[in-house]
């Protein structure tokens, strides 16, 4: 009766960790959406206005342009492009999605945040419940890997190995594949789809897989460039049990 | 001791990462002021696609950390201060962003730097966390000698503790950043708590503003607020697992 319970807590945290996600992702989408259209009109304005006008203009309307085109950079607008780019919104439901697991987490990474007072309060409250499920939840995640160390600990000791040697095996062995699965691997995944080069994928794993998540380089974001559907989805996975390994590893 | 090593480290990496980068940033300026200094003098012959090569490069050069102001650019952002900051971002996994390493040396420096200097941060943090525990718990002691509570005096100093925490963490931080900075007191408490819980968007980031003068012991002030409040948060997200566990 124990076991069963056991797995049915572990199945309700998993489905509770990810009806958290979704819903932060749908309110996050609803506080920012609107705010973010109207900014990228107004640059596109400002943009337009700047191409009619640059025949005529001083040294100090120029100065001003580019005053205004860095504060829109900096509000994550990047006025590059025509008209049908207004379309695409950085808080669709997918991103909105990768957004609240970027703040639970603790990544951060920067490139999409709420700009709405609503959003921002939001995000804390979000973020003080969130990040405690999140840490449970990778706890449980972890012990289900470490599972695995021990089935494999298990079969060697069968196998008629000294305990100390099995350790030492199964950390290293451990060590090594989570090296190979979730920093080597993914960095030459991403080497195809983003386009970066090796060095860069790998610094981008482990600045993620930390969780410091600078946002110099984050995944989907190229504009130009078309993403498979569950890419991003993918990439969520991968971070999750990335981060699950790293959980274990420091317990070791 | 360990404060020691924590600040000696974190001042080491500090040092190289500023001689790793600053000699890009500059160059990077330089190329940035040519590009503005171009367009001023051409700016007749401007057509759609230059805009579009300029906006993109000042797009560039901003996630490089360098804005156009007037006729120079905002430099110095590698400078020691800089530097140190960005060390403390990193091995607290805050990782703010404004501010990131650009060469390929500068980037796997980062990596080992963090590598070492993340497990040394959550020693340092459990540490302290341990010594507010303590105090905390010192205190309960005396109150239930001096006035022979028993269950009570446990709970109060608790609640007690958990309520001054939030006074000087969280609660009065944005004042002060609302007098330095100029944020708002609600953008003062987004930024508080971003950077406590290590989420660190980066959005807002303290002594920033070229156009503010920030006393010199202010970095210093919030590079310890940053630390002690970590440690609380911590304290605070633990308890929370414990009751959800």
């Amino acid at each position: 009766k124990a076991m069963c319970s056991g797995k049915l807590q572990t199945g309700l945290l998993v489905v509770g960790y990810f009806v958290y996600l979704l819903v932060g992702a749908a309110v996050f989408q609803a506080l920012e959406r609107t705010a973010e259209k109207q900014e990228k009109i107004a640059a596109a304005q400002m943009k337009e206005a700047f191409l009619q006008n640059f025949t005529h203009l001083t040294v100090p309307e120029m100065e001003q342009f580019m005053k205004n085109l860095t504060e829109a950079i900096q509000n994550g607008v990047y006025p590059i492009g025509n008209e049908s780019q207004i379309g695409d919104s950085n808080w669709d439901f997918s991103n909105s999605f990768f957004f609240a697991g970027t703040v639970v987490s603790t990544i951060g990474y920067g490139t999409l945040r709420p700009k709405t007072a609503g959003g921002q309060i939001f995000c804390v409250f979000f973020a003080l419940f969130g990040i405690p499920l999140n840490i449970v939840f990778l706890h449980r995640v972890s012990k289900m890997l470490s599972l695995l160390c021990k089935k494999l600990g298990k079969f060697l000791y069968e196998k008629g190995m000294r305990k100390k040697k099995i350790k030492f095996l199964t950390l290293l062995f451990f060590l090594a594949t989570g090296i190979l699965v979730f920093l080597c691997l993914p960095s030459l995944f991403f080497q195809i789809t983003e386009g970066w080069s090796y060095s860069e994928g790998i610094y981008f794993a482990f600045i993620t897989l930390s969780t410091i998540g600078f946002g110099d380089y984050v995944v989907g974001k190229k504009p130009g460039r078309s993403y498979f559907s569950y890419y991003r989805t993918l990439v969520a996975i991968w971070i999750l049990f990335g981060l699950a390994w790293i959980a274990l590893l420091f317990n070791l | 001791v360990l404060l020691v090593v924590y600040v000696g480290y974190v001042g080491l990496g500090a040092g190289v990462l500023q001689a790793l980068e600053r000699p890009a940033e500059v160059q990077a300026a330089q190329h940035l002021l040519q590009q503005h200094w171009e367009l001023l003098a051409n700016h007749t012959c401007l057509q759609g696609p230059a805009l579009q090569r300029l906006i993109e490069g000042i797009i560039q050069a901003y996630k490089s950390g360098i804005t156009l102001q007037g006729n120079t650019t905002s430099l110095g952002r590698w400078d020691f201060s800089g530097s140190f900051f960005f060390a403390i971002s990193a091995i607290t996994t805050i990782g703010y962003g404004n501010l990131s390493p650009s060469t390929a040396a500068g980037r796997i420096f980062c990596i080992v730097f963090a590598l070492f200097g993340i497990p040394l941060n959550l020693v340092i943090l459990n540490e302290i966390g341990q010594l507010m525990l303590l105090g905390v718990q010192h205190c309960a002691h005396h109150l239930e000698e001096v006035f022979h509570w028993q269950k009570k005096a446990s709970l109060l100093i608790k609640t007690c503790a958990l309520v001054t925490g939030l006074l000087l963490f969280l609660l009065l931080p944005p004042l002060l950043f609302s007098d330095k900075e100029g944020w708002s007191y609600e953008e003062g408490f987004y930024y508080s708590f971003i950077t406590l819980s290590t989420i660190g968007f980066g959005d807002y980031v303290i002594g920033m503003n070229p156009d503010h003068t920030y006393p010199v012991w202010y970095k210093n002030v919030i590079s310890l607020w940053i630390l002690f409040g970590m440690a609380w948060l911590a304290l605070v997200i633990k308890f929370c697992i414990n009751f959800l566990e």
